[in-house]
C-alpha cells in the first residue's frame, strides 16, 4: 500500500512539472498578436450611457467613438467624428460637423441623426454620463441638420461642454432600436453587446473572468501602428495586486495597473519590465466637515493644516506623488500655484489653535478612509502622529466605500476628517471648482460641505462666461478664496502608475483618464 | 420512511427561510446606498432616485421584503443591481466553478488526510506522527489568504511550475457545458489538452482550500484509529494471525471512519464559505468571489443568494454524510 501511496505522489510531481509556463503573455492568433491586460476592476455593463468606471470606459473608448476625443499630457480636445465645430457668440449653440467616412460595425454610416439618437439616449435614461448635461441640454435641443451636421442648442451658456463629450459615446440607432426591450432603449442588450463604430469590437465576454476586443481590420480611422495592429485585447480581471505582479512576472499579464506602491519600486528592477510613472489629475485632500463639530472652526482647521507633516505624505507612495499647489490639479487649464498654500510650520499651527475655540486641544478627531486603501490609513497614521503636537488625539476608521458615502451626504453624519482621492472628469476647471459649490454637498467630493456663496457665486459666472480671460481671471480668484477658507488639508497628486513588458508599444499617457484606464488603440507588440 | 422523508424536506425549508429573512435583514441594516454608488460618484439625487425606483428600492423595507419573498418562492432571485442581471441566472453561471474547486479540495483533504491520519496513528510519536502534527497545526492556523498568495510565489512565480490564477488559459477554449466543471467537461469531450490545462489551474487553489479541511480529517482520523486500535475485537484480529495491513486498511479504518465522515460534512459548508477568500486570491470566477464583489458594492440581492446556495448545498452535504453514516454502521440503519 505504502509503495503505491508513493507511486501516485511521484505521478503527481511529474504531472505538475510538465506543465509549461508561457514565455510571454500576450497570445498568439491566426489573426495577430492579443494583448493582455491585467485589471482588477470588473466590467459589469457596457451600455455607454449607463456605467463609466475605469474599466468600462476604457473597453468603451475601444469599441465606440465619440465626437471628439481626449489625447496628450496635457490632454487636449481632438477632432474624432466630428472633423470641425463651431460655438455661437453667445456660448448657447454647438454645431459639429462629422466625418463622411465613418461607419459602425455592422456596415452603417455614423450620421448625424446617430449623434443625436445617442445624446437622446443618455438624456432620457438618466443615468451614467447624464449630469455632464442634463442642466444644460435637453433631448429637443439637439438637431440633425443634415446627414453630417448635428447642432446642440443650449439652455443656458456652459463653457465646459466640449470638455465632457469625449465621454458621450455614440450608438447605431438601428441596432439599438432592434434590441429594445418594453421601451428599455437596448439597455438590456447593449450591458453585454456593442453598437459602436471604434477600433474594436466585442470578442469573448466572461463576465468576472475576461473580456475580450477584437481589432477592426478595416476601422474607418486607420490604425497608427499600421500593420503591427494587434488583433485584439484581452481585459483579465486579476484582482489582488500580489497576484498581478506575479502575473506579469510570469509572463501572464503584458501590463497590469493596480500594485501597491512598494511593489512598483521592486518590480522595476525586474529586466524586461518597464514603470509607465505619470503625473495625474487625481486629488487626495483629508476633508473637514465644515458646518458641524470641531471643524466648522476654520481656525482649527487651519492649525490641522500647518501641522500635517506633507513630504511623509509623499513619502508613503515612494516619491510617486507631488504636492498640490492649489486646488486645481497642475494638469487643469487655469490652475495656479497658491501663495500661502499650507505646508508644515509647528509655530503656525499653534497661533492658530490658540485662536480656536479649543486653544489646549484636548479633543479627538475621527480620521475615515475607505477600508483596504493602504495609503489613505498611512497618511492617517502620519496626521495622528503629526497632531499629538497640538494635543488632539485621531482616531482612525476604515469604511467600506459605499458607507463612507452615504455618511458623508449628511452634514450631521459625515465625520470630522475624511480621506478623499477625486478624479475629474475633464481638463475644464470647472470640473474641480465645482467640487466646491454649495450644490455638491451629499456628493463624495463635497463632503466638506463647504459653503462659501462668493465662491459659488464665481463658479457659476465661470461656467457661463465664454471668455477664457474672463474664465481664468474667476478661477483664479476661486483657488485663492477657498485655499483661506481651507476646506480640507490639500494633500497630493498621486501618481498613475503601471508596469508593462517592454515589449508592449504604443502606450500612450494622458491624465484625464480614470485610476487604471488605457487606450487600447495605438497599442502594439513589438516582436524581435 | 415517507414521513421521514416529509420531516427532512420540512427541516431544509425551514432552515432555507431562516436563511432568507436573516441575511435580507442583516444586509437591509448594513449601512450604504448601493444606488448611489451604481449610479456613480457624480451622479445627481434624481439620477439617484431613478434607480432606486427600477429596483424597488425606494419602496418600505417591508414591502421590499414580501415582495422579494413572494419572488423567492417562485424561483426569482431577483436582480443584481451592479450587472443587472438576474441573480439566478449569474448563480447558475458561477455555481458549477465554486462546487467544482470545493469538490476536488475536499478529494484532496479526504485522499490525503485520511491516509495520513492512519499513518501517524499507526507509527505514533514516530517522525511521520510528528510531520504530520506540523502538518495539521499549519492547516488549521495558516490564513488561506496569506497562505494562497505564498502558494503562487512559489510555485507560479518562483518554479514556473503552475499558473499564477484563472481558470484556463486565456486563448483555450472552455468545453461545451454539460456538467459545468471543466475537468469532467472536457475528458466527456475528449479533450485532453483542455483538461490538463483546467488540472493546472485547479491545483493551486485546490490545495489552499483544502488544507484546513485536511488539517482536521487528519487529526480526527488519528485519534480514532488510535483509540480503535486498542479496542478488544483488533486485539482478537491480531490474535488469529490477520496481517497487519488489513487490519489497519479494513478493520479499524472503516470504525475509525464514522467521526471523520462528520467532519467532512461540516467542512464541506466551512470550505463553501472559504472560496470567499481562496477564489479572490486565485481570481477562480465562483460565487465565493460573485459574492465578494457584491457585498464590497452593497449588492445585497447576490449577497443573500450566494447565502441560501450556500446553506442548500450544505444541506445536502449533511444529508449525504447521514445516509454514509448507515451505509457504514448498519446499527444506526435500525436507529
Amino acid at each position: 500500500m505504502f509503495s503505491s501511496i508513493r507511486n501516485i505522489a511521484l505521478a503527481g510531481l511529474v504531472a505538475s512539472t510538465a506543465l509549461v509556463a508561457p514565455a510571454h503573455a500576450f497570445e498568439r492568433t491566426d489573426e495577430g498578436n492579443v494583448i493582455v491586460f491585467g485589471g482588477r476592476q470588473a466590467i459589469p455593463v457596457l451600455d455607454p450611457h449607463i456605467r463609466y468606471d475605469w474599466s468600462t470606459r476604457m473597453i468603451q473608448q475601444g469599441v465606440y467613438d465619440a465626437l471628439v476625443k481626449y489625447e496628450g499630457d496635457p490632454a487636449e480636445v481632438k477632432p474624432w467624428l466630428a472633423e470641425s465645430w463651431e460655438t455661437s457668440e453667445d456660448g448657447m449653440t454647438w454645431t459639429f460637423h462629422l466625418v463622411k467616412n465613418a461607419k459602425f460595425h455592422n456596415g452603417d454610416p455614423v450620421t448625424a441623426e446617430a449623434v443625436r439618437y445617442s445624446f437622446e439616449r443618455g438624456l432620457k435614461l438618466n443615468k451614467g454620463v447624464a449630469w455632464m448635461l442634463k442642466d444644460f441640454l435637453a433631448p429637443e435641443g439637439i438637431t440633425a441638420v443634415d446627414d453630417y451636421t448635428v447642432k446642440f442648442d443650449l439652455k443656458a451658456p456652459y463653457a465646459p461642454f466640449l470638455s465632457f463629450l469625449p465621454w458621450w459615446f455614440v450608438v447605431n440607432p438601428e441596432q439599438v432600436k432592434a434590441n429594445e426591450v418594453d421601451g428599455d432603449y437596448g439597455q438590456k442588450w447593449l450591458t453585454d453587446h456593442e453598437a459602436g463604430s471604434g477600433p474594436f469590437t466585442l470578442g469573448r465576454w466572461e463576465p468576472n473572468v475576461l473580456y475580450e476586443v477584437t481589432s477592426v481590420e478595416d476601422y474607418w480611422k486607420g490604425w497608427p501602428q499600421g500593420e503591427n495592429r494587434p488583433a485584439g485585447v484581452i481585459y483579465r480581471m486579476i484582482r489582488e495586486p500580489a497576484a498581478q505582479k506575479a502575473a506579469l512576472q510570469r509572463g501572464e499579464a503584458d501590463i497590469v495597473e493596480g500594485l501597491t506602491s512598494d511593489d512598483y519600486v521592486q518590480i522595476a528592477k525586474v529586466p524586461n519590465i518597464v514603470i509607465e510613472d505619470h503625473k495625474g489629475m487625481t486629488t487626495f485632500g483629508i476633508k473637514f466637515n465644515t458646518q458641524k463639530g470641531p471643524t466648522a472652526d476654520i481656525n482649527l482647521r487651519k492649525a490641522i493644516a500647518y501641522a500635517m507633516d506633507y513630504d511623509a505624505m509623499v513619502a508613503i507612495y515612494n516619491g510617486a506623488a507631488s504636492l498640490e499647489t492649489s486646488p486645481l490639479p497642475d494638469a487643469m487649464k487655469g490652475h495656479i500655484e497658491v501663495e500661502g498654500m499650507p505646508r508644515q510650520d509647528l509655530e503656525k499651527a499653534k497661533e492658530y489653535l490658540a485662536k480656536s475655540d479649543y486653544p489646549e486641544g484636548g479633543l479627538t478627531l475621527d480620521y475615515v478612509h475607505v477600508a483596504g486603501l493602504e495609503e489613505a490609513r498611512r497618511i492617517g497614521l502620519v496626521l495622528l502622529d503629526n497632531l499629538k503636537a497640538l494635543n488632539i488625539e485621531v482616531n482612525i476608521r476604515p469604511e467600506q466605500w459605499p458607507n463612507m458615502v452615504a455618511a458623508g451626504a449628511d452634514v450631521e453624519t459625515t465625520p470630522n476628517m475624511t480621506s478623499i482621492y477625486a478624479t475629474p472628469i475633464s481638463t475644464d476647471p470647472d470640473a474641480v471648482a465645482y467640487q466646491y459649490h454649495k450644490n455638491s454637498w451629499g456628493q463624495y467630493y463635497g463632503i466638506a460641505h463647504y459653503d462659501n456663496p462668493e465662491v459659488s457665486k464665481m463658479i457659476d459666472e465661470a461656467r457661463a462666461a465664454t471668455d477664457w480671460d474672463t474664465r481664468a481671471n474667476l478661477y483664479a480668484r476661486i483657488q485663492k478664496q477657498i485655499v483661506a477658507d481651507q476646506p480640507e488639508v490639500f494633500g497630493m497628486l498621486q501618481n498613475r502608475r503601471w508596469a508593462r513588458q517592454d515589449y508592449l508599444q504604443g502606450f500612450t499617457f494622458s491624465p484625464v483618464r480614470f485610476t487604471g484606464e488605457v487606450d487600447l488603440y495605438p497599442l502594439w507588440i513589438k516582436e524581435d | 420512511m415517507l414521513s421521514f422523508t416529509l420531516r427532512k424536506l420540512l427541516t431544509v425549508a425551514g432552515t432555507m427561510l431562516g436563511i432568507a429573512v436573516l441575511t435580507f435583514v442583516i444586509t437591509n441594516i448594513a449601512p450604504g446606498d448601493p444606488a448611489r454608488l451604481v449610479a456613480g460618484p457624480n451622479a445627481t439625487e434624481d439620477m439617484v432616485e431613478t434607480i432606486r425606483s427600477e429596483y424597488g428600492l425606494d419602496r418600505p423595507i417591508v414591502e421590499q421584503f414580501v415582495i422579494y419573498m413572494k419572488d423567492l418562492m417562485t424561483g426569482d432571485f431577483g436582480t443584481s443591481i451592479v450587472s443587472t442581471r438576474p441573480v439566478l441566472d449569474e448563480l447558475l453561471r458561477y455555481a458549477p466553478a465554486t462546487i467544482e474547486l470545493v469538490l476536488v479540495a475536499m478529494l484532496l483533504g479526504i485522499v490525503v488526510g485520511v491516509p495520513l491520519g492512519m499513518l501517524s496513528a499507526v507509527y505514533k510519536d514516530g517522525p511521520i506522527d510528528h510531520v504530520t502534527r506540523i502538518l495539521s497545526i499549519s492547516g488549521v492556523a495558516l490564513p488561506a489568504f496569506w497562505f494562497g498568495i505564498l502558494m503562487q510565489l512559489y510555485f507560479s512565480v518562483e518554479l514556473g511550475w503552475l499558473p499564477v490564477s484563472g481558470r484556463l488559459p486565456l486563448v483555450a477554449r472552455p468545453p461545451d457545458m454539460v456538467t459545468g466543471s471543466l475537468l469532467i467537461d472536457s475528458l466527456i469531450s475528449g479533450n485532453f489538452k483542455t483538461f490538463n490545462s483546467a488540472l493546472s489551474y485547479i491545483i493551486l487553489p485546490a490545495i489552499v482550500l483544502s488544507f484546513p479541511c485536511l488539517a482536521s480529517i487528519l487529526r480526527v482520523n488519528r485519534a480514532e484509529m488510535i483509540e480503535v486500535l486498542q479496542s478488544d475485537y483488533i486485539v482478537a484480529a491480531r490474535a488469529h494471525g490477520i496481517s497487519s495491513r488489513r487490519i489497519v486498511a479494513i478493520y479499524a479504518l472503516k470504525n475509525a471512519l464514522l467521526p471523520t465522515l462528520a467532519m467532512i460534512g461540516l467542512r464541506f459548508g466551512w470550505m463553501l464559505g472559504s472560496t470567499v477568500l481562496v477564489e479572490t486570491v486565485f481570481d477562480w470566477p465562483g460565487i465565493g468571489l460573485y459574492a465578494v464583489s457584491s457585498a464590497l458594492a452593497s449588492d445585497f440581492k447576490p449577497v443573500i443568494g450566494v447565502t441560501l446556495l450556500i446553506g442548500f448545498l450544505f444541506i445536502i452535504a449533511n444529508t449525504l454524510v447521514d445516509l454514509a453514516y448507515a451505509w457504514i454502521d448498519p446499527r444506526l440503519r435500525r436507529a
